[in-house]
């Protein structure tokens, strides 16, 4: 069977990026100030910004880490979308997300200085700044990686006329698609700030579902149904028992594993990176509030919500449409386990059920369905990055006085500066061979667990003081680095030590110790420092409502 | 050993005591409370301000139909 695109394929894709690109470009027509580019002028509707919430966290990243994840653990990456999203996104639509409304802030950070002071608001900016500008350049090589396993080389080798080595036309095919899609989603976020990222987003976040569900329901046909998934995945188990496992408790192994390839909860000692007290404790308790509460990209868009209300509304409505998601995300990773159980990178699960199931055609959509996960997340990514920058950085520290309109050029330049330094960074990581998504993750969890315990001590505890938290946050990421450091085989073993935790990727962990590191440290030194003045405590959430809402 | 491995191995075989069907429990009673919450909001917090107050523009039953989902999920699989 033919694994390459054929010109339908690519007309299609063709249809959708020009679609995509016209409707950036037609929004951007109407922004005119920094608010506007940074909060779509608050005029977003809550449908879209739902839509947009769901796009933004299922990237490409996700599309082929979860499913590659789903192929060599089982079913418990699924957690990441329900538990890991559901309960937040409630809590956060009824307590967070209308007091950010109300209080008027563009960033996190910007009401981290208003509750605390500016140290803490630049070492959170500037936290997210690297992780966002990290990400970008993670996101375009996902969109690399799928098309080296998706295009049919010879036919575009021919089309450009590169007489090389099949490897060098597939990295060349890699760059080509890193630019590409670096230049699209560069101009129309330049063109439209956040309006346009929502309103793409909310056509991405169809396309994506719909594509996806494709590859879902003919697989599923594929193998014979549900039941012929779970006859595929004890067949599996019991091919792969190794000869430690098989003795008088066959059986038992054997029953043990297909458990743990279809169960979400699985127990401490699982081989996965995912036993219950990392997903309970480190997914749902730390980094799901930290996320939904506050990431920058994530929040930032319920901030450009037309009303208190529209703000809630879209976290809600986001939190409806998170619950069909493993479905179509992780699912395909277990049906690529039964068709193609011998194949040995995870990551390339999704491309090869893609590229096997689905006729010309079809495969141009769900390529489009791909690029538009991806492209939602970098676009979110790089207004958010430009949001921080501008607003955290260039108005706040350089250019107090700053109008508008130099408020809309600087966050244009920005995004076109970012745009370049994830093509540059896209290009470091093509030759390294770790999993996306651990690589992802990791990132994610070295500050999370900080960044929300003193986000929560900020909302939450009217005695918690600015310097108690900028303590607590720095020792909070230095310990998530130095537990981070102390996993690396090279560091334990030079210091003579066993490894610390006994999973593979233990960043739920890393989370969960530095949230306690931060809090350990908040909660005294706040205590035995003179309490902030009136006018930094009146941001504590609960306490400082007044009847039109503004904080007191 | 260092007191860090002393500590995670304690914390460890500790967790490792509990029953997976404890920790189902523990798995649905999360949406279960946060439903029981949703369903005692007030409900100036989950209606729109300038609707007509029809059932439909409250949030509360948005709220606990992903709550809802939840439960069973996690009731399940």
């Amino acid at each position: 069977m033919a694994t390459g695109l054929t010109t339908i394929d690519y007309l299609v894709v063709a249809i959708y990026l020009v679609g995509t690109l016209a409707l950036g470009l037609w929004i951007g027509r109407r922004v005119k100030t920094g608010k506007d580019f940074f909060l779509g002028g608050r005029q977003l509707p809550w449908w879209a910004i739902g839509m947009s919430l769901v796009a933004t966290d299922i990237g490409g990243t996700d599309i082929i880490g979860v499913g590659g994840a789903a192929f060599a653990h089982g079913l418990a990456v699924a957690n990441f979308e329900w538990i890991g999203c559901v309960p937040a996104m409630i809590v956060a639509a009824f307590v967070f997300i209308p007091y950010f409304w109300r209080i008027g802030v563009y960033t996190i950070p910007e009401f981290l200085e208003r509750r605390f002071n500016a140290s803490l608001r630049s070492a959170l900016a500037l936290c997210w700044l690297i992780f966002m500008a990290c990400n970008l350049g993670i996101m375009l090589l996902a969109s690399a990686k799928m098309m080296g396993a998706m295009v049919n080389v010879e036919a575009v080798s021919d089309w450009f006329g590169w007489e090389v080595e099949r490897s060098l036309a597939i990295a060349r095919i890699q760059w080509v698609c890193i630019l590409a899609t670096a230049a699209m989603v560069g101009v129309y976020t330049c063109a439209g700030g956040l309006a346009a990222v929502v309103y793409t987003d909310m056509i991405q976040c169809a396309v994506m579902i719909a594509g996806c569900l494709l590859v879902v329901a003919l697989g599923l046909i594929e193998i014979g149904g549900i039941s012929g998934l779970r006859e595929g995945i004890a067949q599996h188990e019991s091919d792969t028992l190794t000869e430690s496992e098989v003795g008088d408790s066959v059986d038992a192994a054997q029953t043990r594993r297909g458990r743990e390839r279809t169960s979400l909860i699985l127990p401490v000692d699982t081989a996965t990176p995912f036993p219950w007290t990392g997903i309970f404790f480190g997914l749902a308790l730390i980094l799901s509030p930290a996320y939904w509460i506050g990431n920058q990209a994530i929040v930032q868009r319920s901030l450009g919500a037309k009303s208190e209300f529209e703000a809630k509304a879209a976290y809600i409505w986001g939190a409806l449409l998170k619950n069909i998601i493993p479905f179509i995300v992780a699912v395909p990773g277990l049906i690529a386990l039964v068709m193609f159980p011998q194949l040995e990178d995870g990551d390339q699960a999704f491309p090869k059920l893609v590229s096997v199931l689905l006729p010309t055609g079809l495969r141009g959509v769900f390529l489009a369905a791909f690029i538009a996960a991806l492209m939602s997340s970098i676009d979110s990514y790089l207004n958010s990055a430009s949001t921080i920058v501008t607003n955290d950085f260039y108005r706040r520290f350089v250019n107090v006085q700053a109008d508008e309109q130099r408020i809309l050029l600087i966050g244009r330049g920005v995004t076109l500066l970012l745009v370049l330094w994830a093509i540059f960074f896209a290009g470091y990581l093509m030759g390294r061979s770790e999993g996306i998504y651990a690589i992802f993750q990791t990132m994610m969890a070295f500050f999370q667990g900080p960044a929300l315990a003193v986000l929560m001590s900020g909302l939450l505890w009217r005695r918690a003081t600015g310097t108690a938290a900028l303590i607590g946050f720095i020792a909070g990421v230095l310990s998530s680095i130095g537990l981070f450091a102390l996993t690396q085989p090279q560091v334990y073993t030079a210091l003579g030590w066993k490894p610390l935790f006994q999973i593979s990727e233990p960043f739920l962990y890393f989370s969960v110790w530095a949230f306690l590191v931060s809090l350990s440290l908040i909660v005294p030194i706040s205590l035995c420092t003179k309490p902030d003045p009136a006018s930094k405590q009146q941001y504590v959430v609960f306490a400082t409502e007044s009847q039109n809402g503004e904080p007191r | 050993m260092t007191v860090l491995h002393e500590i995670g191995g304690f914390v460890r075989e500790l967790f490792l005591a509990i029953p997976l069907s404890v920790v189902r429990v523990l798995f649905v009673a999360v949406p279960v409370l946060l439903l029981l919450w949703v369903i005692r909001l007030p409900r100036e917090r989950t209606i729109s301000p300038d609707g007509e107050g029809l059932w439909s523009e409250n949030l509360k039953y948005g709220a606990a139909a992903a709550l809802l989902v939840q439960i069973v999920i996690y009731g399940i699989l």
